[in-house]
């Protein structure tokens, strides 16, 4: 679904990500781990094409999609939750989650995608009409997802979801993660804290300053002692 | 001493200057709160309405509804002129570069006007419809006051449906409030940017006919003054807060005139002066104006 070949990109003249290759298989869950500076946004904020690569190529269901806009690649189904959550705190949650579903103009279908939302966080339905920057932490992170997910993503990217919530959230919040996989979306997941990510995910990647250094699927690069060492804090 | 039909009648005249310096501080705030840009372009865009509807109102003697949406063609194409020819290609870079770009922009209509209309002021007789006096007990007034409070007042309700409502509105808000973040929404920014350019030019050619048929009066270099007092009315009201904007006008108009009419008859010559006073003294008070929210650090 999604393959990134030989991708280098910059900040100035600064490598933050050098010769990566990565490829996320329709239905799967990708983590994407590494320590903070390893690249991790970067490649994810490449892929939404907010970042322009300096060289390499990313395809997206078989097209190379370099030149396309942000926008452009919305409408291509792909989706970013960004790192600490991004959402818009003087807009309401009502306000918020409908931007998900911008560039839709099926109307039907995005009041029915809303209530759904709803359903999944009767918390947001409660909240609606609250600006979104009074909401807690976990509720802003469940705001980011529905926001996510209003855009009906084939390819969802998620950058830290887990950042800064307590863990009977994380905990939650994985359910739910693993809930959007079996409803056909595909996951490209990036995260510093290892143990969850591991849990759900089919394939990773360890990325170290920039580069891939390991790459396996889960179970296996799970029980590898040198990486829990090396990357996963022992 | 003073009556209290003088007090009236002054907070009248306040209100109506207040009305025209709200318009423009739409327009300002909205386009301030997306690029960051004062854009000082803005004022010349008074200079442009008021020469347009002075052709088209006094000399043609096109009827008045014809010219209301005559000059507020005239002047979102304008702001989109402005937007693709000067803006677009300057954005993602420094901010300042804009900012000069604007200068710019409006120093060359300013001399552009000179060199076409001439240094000298024009008396813009406005259409007797207009003019037609009013006496009341206290009050004196002219249609063309009605006319300006009430057209502000419904611009001023529209506008506000506008940001709250539309998805346009609500994509205004999103980028103001974090620029990437609403291009992974799939808003199209520049599509954005230029409805807001089209908007508040619209809004500040408009300003520009009530300013020629209120005051009588119309110069190349009108502009300018006013186009800073509006952005000093979008300090005041509080940057980037749309009702902030409205708030800030009329505070500003109402002071300015009463001021005037309050202070002894040497101060009237510093009434530009006092308006600078009055931004000052907010500022003390309120550091991010009168409606405004504090900026928040952006990494």
């Amino acid at each position: 679904m999604l393959k990134i070949e030989n991708l280098t990109v910059k900040y100035g003249v600064i490598p933050a990500v050098h010769n990566a290759n990565l490829e996320v298989r329709e239905g799967q869950i990708v983590a994407l781990l590494g320590a903070n500076g390893a690249g991790k946004t970067t490649i994810l904020k490449t892929i939404m094409g907010i970042l322009k690569p300096a060289e390499g190529n990313i395809y997206y269901q078989g097209e190379s999609i370099n030149f396309f806009s942000p926008p452009q690649r919305v409408k291509m189904g792909i989706t970013l939750v960004p790192e600490g959550r991004g959402i818009f705190n003087r807009l309401s949650v009502e306000e918020n989650l409908f931007l998900g579903a911008y560039h839709r103009s099926d109307k039907e279908e995005v009041e029915k995608d809303l209530n759904r939302i709803y359903t999944l966080f009767p918390r947001l339905q409660e909240r609606k009409e609250q600006i979104a920057g009074t909401l807690s932490g976990g509720e802003q992170q469940m705001l980011a997802l529905g926001r996510g997910l209003m855009s009906r993503p084939l390819l969802i990217l998620l950058d830290e979801p887990s950042l800064g919530l307590a863990p009977l959230l994380v905990r939650e919040l994985y359910s739910f993660i693993a809930n959007i996989r079996k409803e056909g979306v595909t996951i490209l997941l990036v995260e510093q804290n290892a143990t969850m990510a591991l849990k759900v995910c089919d394939y990773v990647y360890l990325l170290e300053t920039g580069v891939v250094k390991v790459q396996g699927i889960a179970e296996e690069v799970w029980s590898r002692e040198d990486v829990k060492k090396v990357y996963l804090g022992g | 001493m003073f009556s209290l039909g003088y007090l009236l009648q002054q907070t009248m005249n306040g209100v109506v200057l207040g009305c025209i310096y709200a318009l423009l501080a739409l327009g300002m705030t909205v386009v301030y709160g997306i690029l960051r840009l004062i854009n000082f372009a803005h004022g010349a865009l008074i200079t442009l309405g008021a020469f347009f509807t002075y052709f088209i109102l006094v000399r043609l003697g096109i009827p008045l509804v014809a010219t209301i949406f005559l000059v507020l063609g005239f002047g979102g194409l304008m702001g989109l002129v402005l937007d693709i020819v000067a803006y677009r290609k300057l954005r993602g870079g420094p901010e300042v570069a804009l900012l000069i770009t604007s200068l710019g922009f409006y120093t060359f209509i300013e001399n552009f006007m000179k060199m076409v209309v001439s240094p000298q002021p024009y008396a813009f007789k406005a259409p007797s419809y207009l003019t037609t006096i009013f006496r009341t007990s206290f009050l004196t007034f002219r249609t063309i006051d009605l006319f300006i409070i009430g057209a502000s007042i419904a611009i001023m309700w529209c506008f506000h449906l506008f940001i709250k409502k539309t998805k346009m509105g609500i994509a205004m808000r999103a980028i103001a409030e974090n620029l990437e973040v609403a291009s992974i929404m799939g808003i199209e920014i520049n599509r954005v940017i230029s409805v807001a350019f089209v908007l508040g030019s619209a809004l500040a050619a408009f300003t520009g006919f009530m300013w020629g048929a209120k005051y009588g009066q119309i110069s190349y270099d009108m502009g300018f003054l006013t186009g800073v007092k509006a952005f000093v009315a979008v300090v005041v009201g509080g940057v980037g807060s749309v009702p902030g904007a409205m708030v800030g006008g009329v505070i500003l108009g109402l002071a300015e005139i009463l001021s005037t009419a309050f202070l002894p008859t040497y101060f009237s010559e510093y009434r530009d002066g006092i308006v600078f006073a009055i931004l000052i003294l907010v500022l003390l008070v309120r550091p991010s104006g009168i409606m405004g929210v504090k900026e928040e650090v952006r990494v």
